[in-house]
């Protein structure tokens, strides 16, 4: 009697647990990964154009984040300043530093200092900058302290699971106004008190369900 | 059975009403069946492609296997700052500037939502006292006219580029010549427009050149008007209407709601008088006589069917009918006009009746389509009937040069005797839209020099030797006067995107001049003159409002019955009887793409029209008796054949056709109308002659050589209309579409909550809980729709909706949010038309949230059921799951190919949707947030009326209320508390948030009893 299978049939049984057995080591390696701050990039910190320092500006000498982050509390967007506001003070300090030639050819040339994105949500999440900064969310719960930076890099995941995480309790987050922009802020004892204070005055409900970020 | 079906079986018995979707839900066929029943049409699941599932799956999963393997990491993106930031942007901040769009001598206030410095919302400007944030569909779609990658770019001489500057240096040496000779030799066409910049220009033309010729022309214009109030009036006066104050409205084949002058205005003030909100408010009366269904007859009491060159004899007989009842009408016009006794004399007579027990308070409108003298037998007739000056005024429009076809014959005739050496075609497209016995193209070789000014090359920038790029009104200088004499400025939004290119009023002051001027300056100095002492304060006032309101006093002027005597004569008011042998063809504006010239408007296109619902196309309309005496049916193309000219033109049986009358739709079949355009339907201006330009007869149709598919969007996404629900559609049609007379109404003011037996409800599932907050709701007035589509495309602009094509609209795909129903009730042949807008309902007991295997939509805090694009894995079960039928399915990515400038006019605040995603109305979400988030920013309180959705905004008639229901001071709670609120399909426990406010409709009760 003829054989029924051929014989490259003895194989397949081996070839499928084979298979098998890779794919499974996708889905875990996948799933390590894809679950992992290291997808979310958080230590991201990509080299800039220029090298400037937010440590040297916001920490050292102390200039408040809102004197170029302009639109922080009025827009969406905080906004990255325009080469003029880098002028404003460099047509008379370190006129000449080498650091800064890609600031003065920028504004000598009109043409504009292309940055690297760090922050960033998807483009189907509408973040507003204005509606966080009013109520009383520090810059640092976002971004970290960036009055310590030398070079910004990605301090938090800003993945939707980490804006929930704020979005459902966001009592440690929440700082009078005038503390908003504060760099290495830590809570008061009474923070508790305070948030519930905060809370109450501004009638905060942070949206959890998706029309509050997706439109 | 419960006794309250039974009443609402026997309401619907007693007044006869029959409803259908169309004529084929009628007849129902096989292939109409197969249609409806179909969530997703035939072929919706197939790709486009020759690929089948097998080899898809195959590639696919080859592909993600790479695509695994790359991509670790996210791309890296740029942030590009300003070098210099100009003061008011503020990113991520709208800005709006108010402007106006020209159109012929009908003009928009506006005011356009501009994103870092790009034009991307047009909305109506709220301080117009006469429009507020209205505007229409033309107004909403002209922000994708100003993106349309197909506009001129570039100069052309003879085909070859060229530039502006080459054409300024061509002009200089004939400026020069005709300053000499006075401009002997020289014409000048121009399209009618009302602007004191630009009437300032064609004076000074006219001064330079004074032996030159000047025409004007638009294809579709108020000319009989003009030419019959010239007869009664001695001046070509236009009459304005005051429809608040009238009580009686007779349209005699008009269309004062839909494509004609004011349109919006006029529906406003009628919807002012359908605002019933308890039983003892009055309600208006509206009669219509029209050879074909036109918006306006979609709110008409009673209709009458008759062809367009029988209307005068309905007119006469009227007259005669009044005189009769006591109406004091001279002899003199009882002679000149007789009366036509074939005519129905039963509702002439109620109508008689009916103005006169209302004079001074009834309205008689002839339409544009009529013969001047039937314009002057009108002004006669409200004059006796004492409702001039009450309902109907006259006024000259400041400012205005109106279109004059007698001036484009005269011109063509010039141009046929090689008196005209150099031709100026100042925008408009006369080549494509001349009367064809004029034979415009044809006659422009006999002229040396020709130019063509316009924002397309299209078919007469291609016919002439000349073109150069005219600029879109939002990239341009000019002004613009109303009606009502407010002045308004256009200002432009937008550096233009061409760099070559000519404001209207540039060109004209270069014609004039010979010099290239700014458009800025030449509207300065026009607004210096007009305004003296005009300080640059006042000046930037009046750059903020857009306007400058002035109000001129319309007049009241008796008209001269003698004259309007000797202009009538028996022999007008006599009409060749109609046959398939003599058929009688009328033309109208398309509500579309207006005269042909948003042809390559991709909104337009695929907007339905408001009664016929076909998109992409337009058709010879006819009745089903007349279709059957030639053997026709629906999508059968055939020749059209009037007086010996033809075209070819594909079959659309309308029910409301006059016997005999077939009615073509002006616009379409553009050869040169760029990508969206060309193609797109057939050309009736074959078939206009410049003797007959709104309806002739000797129309003869041809047997069926081919068939066209029509895309028809009435039958799709159609409301209940599975095999179960269609059993009973009769008695189910009034349930969803609630209406009662006034009479009815009155005696039973709850009779909408009382048409359908409500069962007992209780709910399968746990209610939401709600703590506080504002919880949205939506009311549409069903009394004040006037159906006009203006929500639906202020919508698409809004929310970032895709055009999807005619091939797709014929399978189902259209993804309009608010699909606007069209139901017939009654009579085949004399059907009335009733209209309901439908986006999504937002149910608070959603029946798609509870189907969705992702979650993808859900309830938010605020009651909104909420779409999540992100998590959309497609599944379409939420579709198949809504009553209501108002979800669309992206089944391509129709955005993949979307020219740059196109992207332009997207709305940043919303997500663009791809492909296998399930979009549906949000109730402009993204302004709730927007709106929340600026009163949380200034700290102040919501209050009614901060948001407004996209529809809301723009709705004329104010039908769409938005708010708060949990504010009971609301407009929109105060709405639903009103007795003839009731929700769609209610007795399925949706319970949606939008309700509908029922129609009511005013039956003259003789009529009604007949």
């Amino acid at each position: 009697m003829a054989q029924i299978f051929p014989e490259w049939v003895n194989k397949v049984p081996g070839r499928i647990a084979l298979s098998g057995g890779i794919l499974v080591i996708f889905v875990i390696a996948g799933i390590w990964y894809y679950g992992s701050p290291e997808y979310t990039d958080v230590g991201y910190q990509p080299v800039q154009p220029v090298p400037y320092s937010h440590k040297l500006h916001a920490g050292d000498l102390g200039i408040d984040c809102r004197y170029c982050h302009t639109g922080v509390e009025v827009s969406a967007v905080a906004m990255v300043p325009p080469t003029q506001t880098c002028m404003n003070c460099h047509t008379l300090i370190k006129t000449d530093s080498p650091k800064l030639a890609p600031v003065r050819e920028s504004w000598e040339k009109g043409t504009p200092v292309r940055w690297v994105r760090i922050h960033k949500v998807p483009d189907y999440a509408y973040f507003d900058h204005s509606a966080h900064l009013r109520v009383g969310v520090g810059c640092e719960s976002c971004h970290g302290n960036i009055a310590a930076m030398e070079e910004v890099e990605l301090a938090k995941p800003l993945s939707m699971g980490w804006c929930l995480d704020c979005h459902r309790n966001p009592d440690a987050h929440l700082r009078p106004l005038d503390e908003v922009t504060a760099m290495g802020w830590t809570p008061p004892a009474n923070q508790a008190e305070r948030a519930a204070a905060i809370k109450a005055q501004f009638n905060i409900k942070p949206p959890v369900t998706c029309s509050g970020c997706h439109r | 059975m419960n006794n309250k079906t039974q009443d609402a079986d026997a309401s619907a018995m007693k007044t006869g009403k029959d409803y259908w979707l169309s004529l084929r839900d009628k007849a129902d066929t096989p292939e109409y069946r197969a249609l409806v029943e179909r969530e997703f049409p035939e072929g919706t699941v197939e790709l486009a492609s020759s690929m089948n599932r097998r080899t898809f799956l195959t590639l696919m999963g080859a592909s993600m296997a790479l695509a695994g393997l790359t991509s670790c990491r996210r791309p890296e993106e740029e942030i590009v700052p300003y070098v210099s930031k100009p003061e008011e942007i503020t990113l991520g901040n709208a800005l709006q500037y108010a402007t106006s769009m020209p159109l012929g001598t009908e003009n928009y206030s506006l005011l356009v939502q501009a994103r870092e410095g790009r034009p991307v919302k047009i909305m109506g400007n709220a301080l117009d006292a006469h429009t507020g944030t209205a505007s229409n569909v033309w107004a909403n779609a002209s922000i994708l006219g100003l993106y349309d990658p197909d506009r001129s770019q570039m100069a052309l001489a003879n085909g070859a580029e060229s530039s502006v500057q080459a054409f300024v240096g061509a002009w200089t040496p004939l400026f020069a010549k005709y300053a000499a000779n006075s401009g002997a030799g020289l014409a000048l066409l121009v399209q009618p427009f009302a602007s004191p910049t630009l009437q300032r220009q064609l004076e000074a033309f006219r001064t330079a050149f004074p032996a030159a010729i000047v025409a004007t022309w638009d294809a579709v214009s108020d000319a009989n008007q003009f030419a019959g109030h010239g007869s009664a009036f001695g001046r070509p006066l236009r009459a304005v209407y005051d429809f608040t104050e009238a009580d009686i409205v007779l349209a005699l084949d008009a269309d004062p709601f839909g494509t004609e002058y004011a349109a919006f205005e006029n529906a406003r003030g009628f919807a002012e008088r359908r605002r019933v909100e308890k039983p003892d408010d009055s309600m208006n009366r509206l009669y219509v006589v029209e050879p074909s269904l036109t918006q306006t007859a979609a709110l008409a009491d009673h209709r009458l069917r008759l062809a367009a060159g029988r209307i005068p004899s309905f007119t006469a007989s009227l007259l005669h009918a009044m005189a009769a009842r006591g109406l004091a009408v001279p002899a003199s016009l009882l002679a000149a006009a007789p009366a036509d006794k074939s005519i129905d004399t039963a509702w002439i007579d109620a109508v008689a009746e009916d103005l006169l027990a209302h004079r001074g308070r009834g309205l008689v409108i002839a339409g544009r389509g009529q013969d001047a003298f039937m314009h002057a037998l009108v002004a006669v007739i409200n004059s006796l009937l004492g409702n001039n000056g009450s309902t109907v005024r006259y006024t000259a429009q400041p400012f205005a040069n109106e279109s004059d076809p007698a001036s484009l014959s005269a011109l063509t005739a010039a141009m046929n005797a090689s008196k005209v050496e150099t031709l100026i075609v100042l925008g408009g497209n006369p080549v494509f839209d001349a009367p064809a016995d004029l034979d415009f193209r044809g006659a422009l070789t006999n002229v040396g020099t020709t130019v063509h000014v316009g924002l397309h090359r299209d078919e007469t920038a291609l016919a002439c030797g000349w073109h150069v790029p005219l600029r879109h009104y939002l990239e341009a200088w000019g002004d613009i006067s109303s009606l009502h004499g407010q002045l308004g400025v256009i200002q432009p939004l937008i550096e233009p995107l061409y760099a070559d290119g000519i404001s209207d009023a540039e060109m004209l002051a270069l014609l004039a001049g010979g010099t290239l001027q700014k458009g800025f300056d030449l509207v300065k100095a026009t607004w210096q003159q007009l305004t003296p002492g005009l300080t640059d304060r006042a000046w930037r006032g009046i750059l903020h409002d857009g306007l400058l309101p002035r109000e001129i006093v319309f007049e009241a002027p008796a008209p001269s019955i003698d004259a309007v005597a000797a202009v009538l004569k028996p022999a007008l008011f006599t009409a060749p009887a109609l046959s398939a042998d003599n058929m009688e063809v009328t033309f109208r504006l398309s509500p579309a793409v207006h005269d042909g010239r948003f042809a390559n408007n991709g909104w337009l296109q695929e907007f339905p029209d408001p009664v016929t619902k076909l998109t992409w196309d337009n058709a010879a309309l006819m009745s089903r008796s007349t279709a059957n005496a030639l053997g026709l049916n629906d999508g059968d193309l055939v020749r059209l054949n009037c007086a010996g000219r033809e075209t070819p033109m594909p079959v659309w049986v309308m029910p409301g056709q006059a016997e005999f009358c077939v009615t073509v739709t002006l616009g379409y079949g553009r050869k040169n109308g760029g990508r969206v355009g060309t193609g797109a339907g057939f050309n009736a201006y074959r078939l206009r002659t410049s003797k007959a330009l709104f309806h002739a007869t000797q129309l003869t149709v041809g047997p069926a050589f081919s068939t066209v598919p029509m895309a028809c969007v009435q039958d799709h996404h159609g409301l209940d209309l599975e095999k179960m629900a269609r059993e009973g559609v009769q008695e189910r049609l009034p349930q969803l579409y609630r209406e009662a007379t006034l009479e009815e109404y009155q005696k039973d003011p709850e009779f909408a909550k009382e048409r359908v037996e409500m069962p007992v409800l209780r709910s399968m599932w746990k209610d939401h809980e709600y703590k506080e907050g504002h919880q949205w709701g939506m009311s549409i007035d069903l009394n004040a729709c006037i159906g006009c589509g203006a929500c639906t495309i202020a919508c698409q602009s809004e929310n970032n909706i895709p055009v999807v094509g005619k091939k797709m609209v014929l399978n189902g795909r259209e993804m309009h949010w608010i699909r606007i129903d069209r139901y017939f009730s009654g009579e085949d042949d004399n059907p009335g038309v009733r209209i309901m807008p439908v986006g999504c309902q937002q149910c608070e007991m959603a029946p798609c949230e509870q189907v969705c295997p992702v979650a993808a939509t859900s309830h938010d805090e605020e009651g909104l059921n909420v779409m999540t694009y992100n998590r959309c894995i497609g599944t379409r079960y939420c579709s198949n799951n809504c009553p209501y039928k108002v979800r669309r399915f992206n089944f391509y990515n129709y955005t993949k190919d979307m020219p740059e400038t196109v992207q332009m006019a997207q709305n940043p605040e919303v997500t663009v949707r791809f492909r296998g995603v399930m979009e549906k109305c949000t109730y402009c979400t993204q302004r709730i947030t927007i709106g929340k988030i600026a009163a949380k920013r200034d700290g102040r309180a919501l209050k009614d009326g901060d948001i407004t959705p996209a529809c809301e905004q723009t709705c004329p008639t104010g039908a769409i209320v938005f708010g708060d229901i949990n504010d009971p001071e609301s407009r929109v709670a105060k709405e639903k508390q009103r007795d003839r609120d009731y929700a769609l399909l209610g007795e399925l426990n949706l319970r949606p948030r939008t309700t509908f406010l029922a129609r009511l409709r005013n039956p003259n009760p003789k009529l009604e009893a007949k």
